[in-house]
């Protein structure tokens, strides 16, 4: 026990005389977390949050012009634009603004569009009357012309977003049409017999609806997946793997100049000694974990950026942490046992972090990875590491949820030692 | 107190042995010199003594226990190992080191600190004990890497050219030490390429090259034995040759 708390202590006076070690354990993530985050949040916003304005050059003011525009105010992701310098939009100046790029869309209801709804209701309540034996004494439009709801797109945009725009607009008319058809078939229940009107049910539109409920009593997630609920907990695993450095500079610095030799001669286990390296170094990336998880809560609403929710069961968060901890910490003992230099172990050590880290999510979301990407990605620990905290914080998973990613860790973490053990053996024979 | 016999050791990927076929024996309380050229396979020798790097063949005993798995921890604590690098950490104080060392050495509290206060007032270090080991001069972290190797009180004090790139002065302190401490009962063992120093501070000396014994006696009778040597240099050159070594 004494060699294991002299090494922690040993480790603790370095490292806190090695400014340049801690700016890089802990000042960089942060200015990373918080870069990043600031960078990516209008990407992650303008399909989450973002409201887009949506010009509408309404020809026909009657009543479907009116029910597009409440229902795409109501969904709550457009703002609806009918008239510019208190004018009415017209459909050249609506042209010119989205192919500019000004707007990202214009819908123009052309004239007579309610019209010609009214005049297919009226069309459909005739002929059922007629086959009922009520006279069909609604007014129909004598020529049966096409009229159609136009959609103008800035070229740029998404075609998922063209796509949504499209259910949504094609929702609405449903919706206009199937009312007003409705509408006119109680009015004809109506002349038909006077008393229909007090003591009939008004038809329903609908009678399935739709609605959204959660998965399970664990699984509502009361934040939004913004670029902080994001770039938090993955550049703050990118942290946490970046020990690697410091580690094997460390390790191949004791075998340099024969500290290292110095302690194996020392009677006693030299895996306490190592013990007790990997613990500080765990506990670094505990707090680095902590650290960054603080500057989500406290910091990223002072710039303007959404708040870092956690879930529920921080029990979880700090079991990932430590697994996490070990795994980079073995990861950088490996590094430091089979590299001769500093430099070696340096620039190793850095590039495949990252590599690791643009295939396991941590630079975009895995989601939108291609699907063999994918797959790879899955073989990351960053990816595990990721995984399982995305599960705590915006699954509100518990033990129950991570244990797995968890186990992966601390499996690797075991291999990585047992190839260091080997290679370290290999060389004092 | 060393008896090696024998010894056979080939690196992986080395050309040559580093020891072939060496046998010497020094006697229990002996300031013993182990000398050779450069690449002579004096380090090997000594971290196969340590039991550091295993040999290819032969025997090692230290206090008449053979190196082996089964006594490598009793060796260990009668060791103590001054290596030839500065086996400190750095950017750690003099007292920060030596704590630490003596901590793994299972020792504690008041005596591991008035132990480490003796040795740095003999060594004349008091008064820096508290600055970091990368603002010394060689002189001070030789004589704290010196320390370090004496804090759990070793019946062998095993030095790899200790007094290399020292000034005069620490060198002398540094020699006055290790006569005093071999005073003591402390058996000495000790590589340099300082033959006037080993012949001055050695009571028997092993010329050893290219992995094997060359020769071995008290330094002033192996002069006697050479007429034409009027030192121990003279001696060692002769049996050693003038080419240089790399």
């Amino acid at each position: 026990m004494l060699r294991l708390l002299a090494t922690i202590k040993k480790e603790w006076l370095l490292l806190k005389r090695d400014r340049t070690g801690l700016a890089l354990l802990f000042f960089m993530p942060l200015v990373l977390i918080t870069v990043m985050a600031l960078v990516e949040d209008a990407p992650f916003r303008d399909f989450q949050e973002l409201k887009f304005d949506v010009l509408t050059v309404d020809n026909d003011q009657g009543r479907l012009a009116r029910y597009v525009k409440e229902g795409l105010e109501r969904t709550g992701q457009f703002n609806i634009v009918d008239s510019l310098d208190g004018k009415p939009v017209t459909l050249e100046q609506a042209q010119r603004l989205v192919n500019d790029g000004d707007y990202k869309i214009c819908i123009l209801i052309p004239k007579g569009a309610t019209a010609a709804i009214v005049s297919n209701a009226n069309k459909v309540v005739n002929e059922i009357s007629s086959r009922v034996g009520m006279p069909a004494t609604l007014p129909v439009k004598q020529r049966d012309d096409t009229v159609n709801v136009v959609i103008y797109f800035d070229p740029a945009v998404k075609k998922a977003f063209k796509s949504g725009i499209h259910q949504a607009l094609d929702n609405f008319l449903t919706q206009v049409e199937a009312g007003m058809l409705m509408e006119r078939v109680q009015r004809q229940l109506r002349s038909k017999d006077s008393t229909a009107a007090a003591d009939s049910l008004p038809i329903q539109l609908k009678a399935v609806g739709l609605e959204e409920k959660a998965s399970g009593p664990t699984k509502e997630f009361k934040g939004i997946y913004s670029s902080v609920q994001h770039n938090v907990p993955a550049w703050t695993i990118f942290a946490m793997f970046f020990i690697v450095i410091p580690i094997a500079g460390n390790m191949i610095r004791e075998r340099g100049d024969g500290s290292l030799e110095r302690m194996k001669l020392i009677p006693g286990s030299y895996l306490a000694v190592l013990a007790g390296k990997m613990l500080f170094f765990v506990a670094v990336c505990v707090l680095q974990f902590y650290l960054m998880t603080l500057v989500g809560i406290y910091l990223m609403p002072l710039l303007d950026l959404p708040r870092l929710v956690l879930g529920p069961s921080q029990i979880s968060a700090f079991v990932i942490a430590v697994a996490i901890g070990l795994a980079a910490t073995s990861y950088g003992i490996l590094i430091g046992t089979v590299f001769k230099t500093p430099n070696q172990a340096l620039n190793f050590g850095a590039i495949s972090i990252v590599i690791l880290s643009a295939i396991g999510g941590i630079w975009v979301p895995l989601e939108v990875m291609p699907p063999h990407m994918q797959f790879v990605g899955h073989l990351s620990p960053l990816n595990w590491g990721l995984e399982a905290i995305n599960n705590i914080y915006l699954r509100n998973a518990g033990i129950a949820h991570i244990w797995d990613n968890a186990l992966k860790l601390l499996l690797l973490c075991a291999a990585m030692l047992l190839v260091a053990a080997r290679v370290e053996k290999k060389r004092m024979g | 107190m060393i008896a090696v016999q024998d010894l056979h050791k080939t690196f992986k990927g080395a050309w040559e042995p580093s020891l072939s076929g060496l046998s010497f024996s020094f006697p229990e309380g002996s300031i013993a010199g182990l000398l050779g050229p450069n690449g002579a396979g004096k380090t090997t020798t000594i971290s196969v003594i340590c039991g550091l790097v295993k040999a290819d063949g032969g025997l090692v005993k230290v206090f008449n226990l053979p190196q082996d798995a089964a006594h490598r921890e009793t060796i260990k604590r009668m060791i103590g190992i001054v290596p030839q690098q500065i086996a400190l950490f750095p950017q750690l104080t003099a007292r920060e080191n030596l704590v630490y060392f003596g901590n793994l050495y299972g020792l504690k509290g008041k005596p591991l600190r008035d132990k480490i206060e003796r040795y740095l007032e003999r060594f004349g270090l008091e008064k820096n004990g508290n600055k970091e080991i990368h603002k010394f001069s060689g002189g001070m972290k030789r004589r704290t890497n010196i320390i370090a190797a004496l804090l759990h009180d070793p019946k062998l004090l095993i030095l790899d050219e200790p007094t290399a790139g020292v000034d005069v002065q620490s060198r002398s302190m540094i020699l006055d030490f290790l006569r005093d401490y071999n005073s003591q009962g402390v058996s000495i063992l000790y590589t340099s390429h300082l033959l006037e120093e080993a012949q001055s501070l050695c009571s028997v000396v092993a010329v050893i090259d290219e992995g094997k014994l060359v020769l071995q006696g008290q330094p002033g009778a192996l002069i006697q034995q050479h007429p034409d040597c009027r030192n121990l240099e003279d001696v060692f050159l002769h049996y050693t040759g003038h080419a240089v070594r790399d």
